[in-house]
């Protein structure tokens, strides 16, 4: 395993949150953020391992040229549609969401069917919705705030699309 | 609960399909998820400690009073920029929202905060998508997303001011 630039920056950053953290808390509020920390790591873990496992294998079932038709760059309009409606779709967190961006990248998806994709997965995913949201600030807000996120996603692709075109960027690439 | 099982039992699934195909599928499919927990390992854990450490000392009250119904068009880009250094996962910041609402935020200026948390949101960018996606792919949703937030919170405002 090996530490580059940055993990340091990541240890860095939680060392300086942890003394500010320290500073105006006290030592009671340093606990809380380790046992909040440490109970978060374990629920994840099961999930991310999950996540990561999926992709791998989407990967290796999903064919490229099927992905290249219903998701490439000729895909148009249904290719951003059909991308939208696997982000709302989608379960899990980041640990399934990114992975799965890198296998259909990897398989020949477009540019903005992938931002799509992920913005639509952020603002309307049904898991996130169901579970936290709507228990925690009510449908009323939920209704309000998934009808003002309903055109993001697909005004982001066609964004990523256009600048796409301009300027060739692809994930993975430095 | 209810997540691990369906992700789990979607592994299953879907590996028995890949084995059915190939014989090599599962290994390889193992190895790159591998590879991706080893770049992960150890970013993800000091992320989790920074987000826990930030959300212990967040002024809430002072959030959620700067974002008030009456504070309008700049509310909505200050609870943007307050949405994308919103630390964690669901588990925190919806709880964190709640808190800011009690505190007076207004509902266009939370719905702008909960897009910019979700869309922008800097932990998870750093943690999970730089090191998985790539810095240019990272540049170009994040450039073609910076006027999502505000579209949100003004497309709330238009909504709310229908229905009254």
């Amino acid at each position: 395993m090996r530490i580059n630039r940055t993990d340091l920056g990541f240890a860095v950053f939680a060392a300086g949150s942890g003394a500010l953290c320290a500073w105006i808390g006290g030592i009671e509020a340093i606990e809380q953020a380790l046992g909040s920390a440490g109970r978060t790591l374990l629920t994840i873990v099961p999930l991310f391992a999950a996540g990561l496992l999926l992709a791998g294998l989407v990967q290796q079932l999903v064919p490229r040229d099927r992905v290249k038709g219903w998701l490439g760059t000729a895909s148009g309009w249904r290719g951003l549609l059909l991308a939208v409606g696997i982000g709302i779709i989608t379960p899990g967190g980041p640990f399934t969401s990114f992975p799965l961006v890198v296998a259909l990248a990897e398989a020949g998806a477009d540019i903005g069917v992938l931002v799509a994709y992920l913005t639509a997965w952020s603002t309307l995913g049904l898991n996130r919705i169901l579970v936290w949201e709507i228990q925690l600030l009510g449908p009323d807000f939920v209704a309000l705030r998934v009808a003002a996120s309903l055109p993001l996603a697909v005004i982001a692709g066609l964004a990523a699309r256009a600048v796409a075109a301009r300027f060739a960027a692809r994930p993975g690439s430095k | 609960m209810v997540a691990e099982l369906v992700l789990w039992g979607l592994v299953i699934v879907l590996g028995v399909m890949a084995r059915a195909r190939s014989p090599t599928a599962l290994s390889e499919a193992g190895r790159r998820a591998l590879a991706f927990a080893r770049a992960l390992a150890i970013r993800l854990p000091l992320a989790l400690l920074a987000a826990s450490f930030l959300t212990q000392i967040l002024p809430r009250e002072l959030v959620g009073a700067a974002i008030g119904p009456e504070s309008g068009a700049i509310g909505i880009l200050l609870a943007t920029a307050a949405g994308s250094l919103l630390p964690g996962g669901p588990f925190i910041a919806f709880p964190l929202a709640v808190s800011f609402y009690e505190a007076g935020a207004g509902l266009p200026q939370l719905v702008a905060l909960i897009t910019s948390w979700s869309t922008l949101g800097v932990i998870r960018i750093v943690a999970f998508e730089w090191p998985m996606l790539g810095p240019r792919f990272v540049a170009l949703r994040v450039g073609v997303t910076l006027l999502l937030p505000p579209l949100s919170g003004a497309l709330a405002a238009g909504f709310l001011w229908v229905v009254r």
